[in-house]
């Protein structure tokens, strides 16, 4: 290969990493976020802030005793001025929906528990986009994907000499890939 | 470097594109006869990724097929998919829309009350406003389609007692020396309707004891409220094990997926160790089981005499 053509190849290494790396930063970082989040689902609500609130309201009402005024005194005790419905999910529960928000009153104990959803700042919009929640995302998204492999591999050329691939970078490929391959023998054996 | 810039641009425009395009709105519009009713039965299952599981759903609905609409009130039945696939509730009520229907019997193919029967379900078809069933419903992509007929939601299978049949039944299929042995139901669980779940379980055990001689029983999760994980199973197996010798595992699951049926649960059998070899256990399901599909037919029948009884008293 001439030196020349090599020069070129190289420029277009560089530039291909460093601008398809400016591209796609903000979606690596929204992403990656998202992964953390969604990693950790069965320890928390990734998506909503649910904040639940424990109440007491009078005990020993029966179903067909619930008329809009007394739902409308249970909703007061949990700060809710108005409700949209109730329904009655099964024999001695209550369940009172308002404006993001419902109240679930167990009739015989008279054990409320009142839960109000929020969006999680960052985290909902992140999660939506990695989960293609979105119609269509799913191209851009496997466009990404596509894009960061080109800029891992092309990332593997930027530098030459002691610090490149052939110098201790390699040292550095090896020990990254050992990481899944031990995980994967790991599996295998349990 | 030309070429990057345009790989660049083109998914700049897409993503552009995307956010120009509009969710869409079709709302199909029929004329309706006066003070005539066209009924449809949508038999509403919770969907899976597991061909086998829905392949059993649309199975029910072939087996009750006849037997609807063959009654005469009934016009047409169909099957929907809550999650994952289509057809979804909001595809088939604007097909029931399309082709003129004034009522849909929505049968919910559910074992027993769960956010997805309680909220979900309503939700979609636009009779309730779930604050979080309305953002999951967004997050996962299940549209929500409020049907110009009017739409009726039939009682859960559990109302119709069969359940315990059915247990009882693929109970003593497994059984061979029923004095040595427990019986162990694995369901799906739900977290806010637990205390309905257990109730269930316990009337089922119940019912098993009182109708063989299979004196033990014990029940686990396998669904999100055990974060789908086999620990439950191994659990509820050696809860019965302080009691019995041998364990028959019975899954409490409406059809079979082979995540729930041969991961979860066959992990959770082979987690007891070398007392798998003490365990029983068929990969089966509730369905098929011709009990179901006579209250399909019952339940949908009784629903459209009604409709059809309250339309001829409000005739002049």
């Amino acid at each position: 290969m001439s030196k020349k053509l090599s020069g070129r190849i190289r420029r277009l290494n560089i530039i291909t990493h460093r601008d398809a790396g400016y591209f796609f930063s903000s979606l690596i970082i929204i992403y990656s976020l998202s992964g953390i989040a969604l990693n950790h689902v069965d320890e928390w609500n990734p998506d909503f802030i649910i904040e639940k609130k424990e109440i007491q309201v009078p005990s020993g009402y029966l179903t067909n005793q619930l008329t809009p005024e007394l739902i409308t005194e249970f909703s007061k005790r949990a700060g809710e001025e108005k409700f949209k419905v109730y329904d009655i999910p099964s024999e001695n529960r209550v369940k009172i929906y308002y404006d993001n928000a419902s109240l679930f009153i167990d009739l015989q104990t008279g054990e409320g528990l009142y839960e109000k959803i929020k969006r999680r700042p960052v985290f909902y919009q992140s999660n939506v986009l990695h989960r293609n929640s979105l119609k269509g995302w799913k191209w851009v998204s496997d466009i990404f994907g596509g894009f960061l492999i080109i800029i891992s591999i092309t990332g593997l050329f930027v530098l030459k000499g002691k610090n490149g691939i052939t110098g201790r970078g390699k040292w550095f490929i090896v020990a990254g890939f050992l990481l899944p391959i031990i995980a994967l023998i790991l599996h295998e054996l349990s | 470097m030309k070429s990057i810039a345009s790989i660049l641009i083109i998914s700049a425009g897409l993503m552009a594109q995307l956010a120009c395009s509009s969710s869409s709105g079709e709302t199909a519009q029929t004329s309706r006869p006066a003070n005539s009713k066209k009924i449809g039965v949508l038999l509403v299952n919770h969907g899976s990724r597991s061909a086998t599981w829905r392949q059993a759903l649309l199975a029910l609905e072939e087996n009750v097929k006849d037997s609807l609409v063959g009654y005469g009130k009934i016009h047409g039945t169909k099957t929907a998919f809550m999650e994952y696939n289509e057809p979804s509730i909001a595809t088939r009520l604007k097909e029931f829309d399309a082709e003129g229907y004034t009522d849909v019997i929505i049968v919910p193919i559910f074992l027993t009350v769960s956010s997805h029967s309680f909220d979900d379900i309503p939700t979609i078809i636009g009779k309730k406003e779930d604050p979080q069933s309305l953002e999951t419903l967004k997050i996962e992509k299940i549209e929500r389609y409020t049907p110009q007929a009017a739409t009726q939601i039939a009682p859960l299978l559990d109302f119709s007692g069969m359940l315990k049949e059915n247990i009882l039944r693929r109970a003593l299929q497994l059984s061979k020396e029923p004095q040595k042995e427990g019986l162990v139901m694995i369901a799906y669980g739900d977290a806010t309707y637990m205390k309905e779940w257990s109730a269930l379980l316990h009337d089922v055990g119940a019912y098993v004891k009182q109708h063989s001689a299979i004196d033990a029983y014990s029940f686990g999760w396998c669904g999100h409220v055990a974060h789908y994980n086999p620990d439950s199973t191994t659990v509820a197996i050696k809860r019965v094990f302080t009691q019995k010798e041998k364990a028959l595992v019975v899954p409490v699951l409406v059809a079979h997926d082979e995540m729930f049926q041969v991961k979860i649960i066959g992990d959770g059998i082979a987690k007891t160790g070398k007392r798998q070899q003490d365990v029983a256990y068929v990969a089966d399901s509730i369905l098929p089981d011709k009990n179901i599909e006579r209250w399909v037919i019952r339940i949908a029948r009784e629903h459209a005499d009604k409709l059809v009884n309250n339309s001829q008293a409000q005739l002049p």
